[in-house]
């Protein structure tokens, strides 16, 4: 039986508690990014962030990425389209929505577009895009 | 500031290109930096399709940085990325990556000039079917006369 999705559903929100500063680091070796906002505090503390290191764009991409497997599994990503309007930073507590634009079927996969983003408690979206996901059959 | 013709001069550089296979190891801790637990089988978390095209197209994010002539590192902004997957990413499979500067032109917004500079990059996987492709937007920040940035 497919899964029932219609336009104007929420998919189920995932949770990031508090963004590490010790996974920036990590992922500032593996992505070979010399980028010292992601793993020296002195740095964006002089751009006006405070005692914090800014998450990797990719990370807070990676959280919406992480809601739609949960919601469509782990295959189903086709398309993700991703503006950054604010900076994510360590130890903030960040949660992925999003809800469903459209349905439509293309070379016989069922796809469902969806508006995607991340919350920040007490400030506007950090991030926000779109996304397109085969629903499974 | 560097002259707007060096900027749309870089449309059409192409990066050297070569080949990139997401390693186990690679995959596990680049998944548990997400807050994710690791994907079944052999299959790559999303998110290494920002690292795999630049180091796998025989450049590097310090490189992108340099052709644009940045001011500084912490001058970069990111406009946008566009992923597409035309099939999952897998472990252990090698890609053939290529890449070039699709746009780049001086813009201003809101009283501050940045140079616009968008990166396309292609995987292929080993059948040369297209798995992948990225666009990534950036801004390069510059700064006024004087020092302060724009």
């Amino acid at each position: 039986m497919s899964m029932e999705v219609k336009v104007g559903d929420k998919i189920p929100a995932w949770d990031m508690p508090s963004v590490s500063a010790a996974r920036m680091r990590t992922m500032a070796a593996i992505l070979r990014d010399p980028n010292p906002v992601h793993w020296d505090r002195r740095v964006p503390k002089a751009m006006g962030f405070g005692d914090h290191t800014i998450n990797q764009g990719p990370l807070g991409l990676s959280y919406m990425v992480n809601m739609l497997h949960a919601w469509t599994g782990p295959e189903s990503i086709r398309r993700v389209w991703m503006t950054f309007p604010m900076a994510v930073l360590d130890e903030d507590h960040i949660t992925a929505r999003g809800e469903v634009t459209a349905i439509r079927e293309v070379d016989g996969e069922r796809l469902a577009d969806c508006n995607i983003w991340l919350e920040r408690p007490g400030t506007d979206h950090p991030l926000e895009g779109k996304a397109t996901v085969k629903l499974p059959d | 500031m560097p002259p707007v013709e060096e900027i749309r001069a870089l449309v059409g550089h192409r990066f050297p290109g070569g080949h990139y296979t997401i390693a186990h190891w690679e995959n596990f801790l680049l998944t548990e930096c997400t807050g994710a637990e690791p994907l079944p089988g052999d299959l790559a978390h999303p998110v290494a399709l920002f690292h795999v095209p630049i180091l796998g197209a025989n450049t590097s994010i310090g490189e992108m940085f340099a052709l644009g002539q940045a001011d500084d590192d912490a001058s970069i902004g990111i406009e946008s990325y566009d992923w597409e997957f035309f099939k999952p990413l897998r472990e252990e499979l090698e890609y053939r990556i290529d890449a070039e500067i699709t746009e780049a032109d001086r813009q201003q917004a809101n009283g501050r000039t940045f140079d616009r500079i968008q990166f396309r990059f292609e995987l292929k996987d080993d059948t040369a079917e297209l798995a992948a492709r990225t666009t990534v937007t950036w801004h390069y920040r510059r700064r006024r006369a004087g020092g302060k940035r724009t």
